[in-house]
């Protein structure tokens, strides 16, 4: 007997995905996660285009994580041209990065993901019936929105972030202001921390052969070097050596593994490796939850993400911290190209993000290779949805898409 | 209820995010409007009919094509939103300089794709578009006052000012003045001008404003210390084929010496 399940537009997840699932027979016979989202060429436009164009073109590759696209290109761009920027430069950036997740994690968690655990179609529907909760996470959103706009200038695809740092930086006041509202914001986030270790986790995965995430002795964004769970470390440099890509018949992202298997990446990667690194604060948050870390779950990843939000929100306070002690500070430095090529990697809300540049003696862009989250998740979600479908055969067709939504947008490709 | 439809073809959800972030605005909507269509925040969405159907993204692949043509038919009103619906967007910059197979290849290694795929254009030479909101993303105020002037039967209008405008209202030093390679008087303004404002040069995201011009914007650019080929370049990254029009006609000469 043939049963086929297709999902063709999957809702609630940014891009567009589709998934085609075959069994025969009881037995699972094919499946597909196709992306069908147009390709945007971003290996190609930076091409010939001036350094200092580079992190405004591929700001453009994701409007939900792009201070991440960002300072990857800005790294990479600084590591080809051996600049070194200032401590408050590096500050400022971290600051920006927990604007950048508490924005991205809370439109995750409370409008692509909660409303399937509270029975929604919707964050708008849930809204009748529980204002406060949606307000939380509009609340929260808002904070991350404002601390982006404030440094980046816009809300999306701010044009203050540039290599070499910032064309102008945040007054005394509005670091203090900003200080304030985070210090607010925190009491909110651990009422997330705790909505999110409230509800039942079905495990629908087995454990992933591996997990990936930057290596630091804590809990980091961002850095040089990476880990792999079975120990291995590489550089930035090394990373094209390691995650293997193939293009694929079916999905416009590429297909990503590593020593031949899927692998994890993203909050739960990130988590389950610094769980005893975090703040005492944020550990303490830990130490009442029903979950424990580090987790096998992939569901889990939405109680990672509120973890995460809490630890840079803790950490977004004491940067305010030492820049208003360090007010007045100058926001750049100069930048001066030479032919040479330059790596940066970076964690993105999502998971890992590569990018690298060649350029030359002008500064111009010889060529580039970006390697996205939604690349690399490809191989991992499809090896998840196999283990779903087989454990879950005498489900309903309803019921089995139902949870293999779930299960994806546990990623957010 | 009027319905709204939100669309996203070939994009980065950016102009999507700057939606949902109208949130106050979104809040006290909802008595009057129902979002029908919202695939990026919802489960329940339809596609039968729209009173007003926004659209985000460029038209790059045949999917794109036949979802915005459909969505063309069942539509009162279509707007596009921001400038990759409007002008094809930071993914058409190149496609006067390279072919499409040579893009494809130079990402993918193959033409072989899963999809097909044209060259990325702008929703307007798709399909016939009533109103335009460009920005990358569009501006959230324009989007909550076209929203508004849509449910109370007004045309929304903007007027295709120079950003240079939105500088003296809010007493910003001028850039130009001070060597920064800056847009502003060929852009069309209503963002605020929120680069400008922080040191950074307008890089033309909304497009052109009313009769810009592009021969005195190049030879600023140049006296600003970029190249005439960086200049066309720098101009190009938002405007798809406003630009590429453009100075095609205006600078015929120099492409054929230089191939910028
Ligand atoms: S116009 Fe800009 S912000 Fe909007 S979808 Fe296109 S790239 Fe994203
Ligand atoms: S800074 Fe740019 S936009 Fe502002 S007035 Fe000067 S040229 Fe015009
Ligand atoms: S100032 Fe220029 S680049 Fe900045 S938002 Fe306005 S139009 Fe876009």
């Amino acid at each position: 007997m043939k049963r086929e399940l297709n999902i063709n537009h999957l809702t609630r997840v940014e891009g567009h995905g589709a998934v085609n699932i075959v069994i025969e027979n009881d037995k699972l016979r094919e499946i597909k996660l196709r992306f069908t989202e147009g390709p945007r060429f971003f290996e190609y436009i930076t091409r010939e285009r001036l350094y200092n164009e580079i992190p405004k073109i591929v700001s453009r590759i994701c409007g939900i994580c792009y201070v991440s696209h960002r300072l990857s290109s800005i790294a990479a761009i600084e590591d080809a041209f051996d600049v070194k920027v200032t401590e408050e430069i590096d500050l400022l950036r971290k600051l920006l990065i927990v604007g950048e997740y508490l924005e991205s994690h809370a439109l995750h968690l409370y409008f692509l993901a909660l409303p399937d655990y509270m029975g929604y179609p919707s964050a708008l529907a849930m809204a009748k019936d529980y204002p406060n909760v949606v307000k939380r996470g509009f609340h929260i959103k808002e904070v991350g929105n404002r601390i982006m706009k404030l440094i980046g200038g816009k809300t999306v695809h701010g044009e203050n972030i540039l290599a070499g740092g910032f064309k102008s930086v945040p007054t005394k006041e509005q670091l203090q202001k900003i200080q304030d509202e985070l210090y607010k914001v925190i009491p909110e986030i651990k009422a997330t921390v705790s909505l999110f270790d409230s509800f039942h986790y079905p495990q629908y995965n087995e454990k992933p052969p591996f997990s990936l995430c930057i290596n630091s002795e804590k809990f980091s964004i961002l850095g040089n070097e990476l880990i792999l769970s079975d120990g291995t470390l590489f550089t930035k440099k090394e990373y094209e050596i390691f995650i293997e890509e193939k293009t694929s018949s079916y999905s416009t992202a590429k297909y990503s593994t590593i020593k031949g298997k899927p692998f994890l990446i993203g909050p739960l990667a990130r988590v389950n490796h610094y769980v005893d690194t975090l703040r005492s604060e944020t550990k303490e948050v830990l130490r009442n939850l029903k979950t424990k870390f580090p987790s096998e779950n992939i569901l889990h990843s939405n109680l990672a993400r509120a973890v995460e939000m809490l630890e840079l929100a803790l950490e977004g306070v004491e940067i305010c911290q030492k820049l208003i002690e360090a007010y007045p500070f100058e926001g750049e430095v100069e930048v001066k190209p030479k032919a040479g090529t330059g790596y940066g990697i970076k964690e993105a809300p999502r998971g890992l993000l590569f990018h690298k540049y060649t350029f030359d003696e002008n500064g111009r862009c010889t060529s580039a290779n970006i390697i996205t989250p939604t690349a690399q998740l490809q191989a991992i979600i499809e090896e998840n949805l196999g283990t779903l479908v087989e454990r879950s055969k005498d489900a309903e067709n309803e019921d089995l898409k139902k949870k293999a939504e779930m299960l994806i947008r546990a990623y957010d490709p | 209820m009027v319905k709204i439809g939100i669309m996203g073809l070939t994009g980065c959800s950016g102009c999507q995010c700057e939606i949902l972030n109208c949130e106050d605005a979104i809040y006290k909507l909802l008595g009057r409007v129902e979002f029908s269509y919202f695939p990026l925040a919802q489960d329940n969405n339809s596609f039968e009919e729209f009173d007003v159907l926004f659209v985000e993204g460029s038209v790059t692949t045949d999917l794109d094509e036949e979802k915005v043509k459909k969505g063309r038919e069942i539509s009162k009103i279509l707007v596009a939103v921001g400038s990759c619906a409007c002008y094809g967007g930071v993914q058409s910059q190149r496609n006067d300089e390279v072919s499409l197979e040579e893009m494809i290849k130079g990402v993918y290694g193959t033409t072989e794709l899963p999809v097909k795929i044209s060259k990325p254009r702008a929703v307007s030479e798709v399909v016939k578009v009533d109103y335009e909101l460009p920005g990358c993303p569009l501006d959230k105020r324009q989007f909550v006052y076209a929203v508004a002037f849509l449910l109370n039967g007004v045309k929304p209008f903007f007027p295709k000012i120079p950003v240079c405008h939105e500088c003296k209202l809010s007493e910003t030093e001028c850039l130009t003045l001070k060597g920064i390679p800056c847009q502003g008087p060929i852009s069309f303004s209503g963002c605020g001008a929120p680069c400008t404002s922080q040191g950074v040069g307008c890089q033309g995201c909304r497009g052109d404003c009313d009769f810009p011009n592009y021969n005195e914007m190049v030879s600023i650019l140049e006296r600003n210390g970029l190249k005439r080929e960086d200049a066309f370049k720098f101009i190009k990254v938002f405007r798809g084929k406003q630009a590429q029009d453009r100075i095609s006609k205006l600078f015929r000469g120099d492409l054929d010496e230089k191939g910028a």
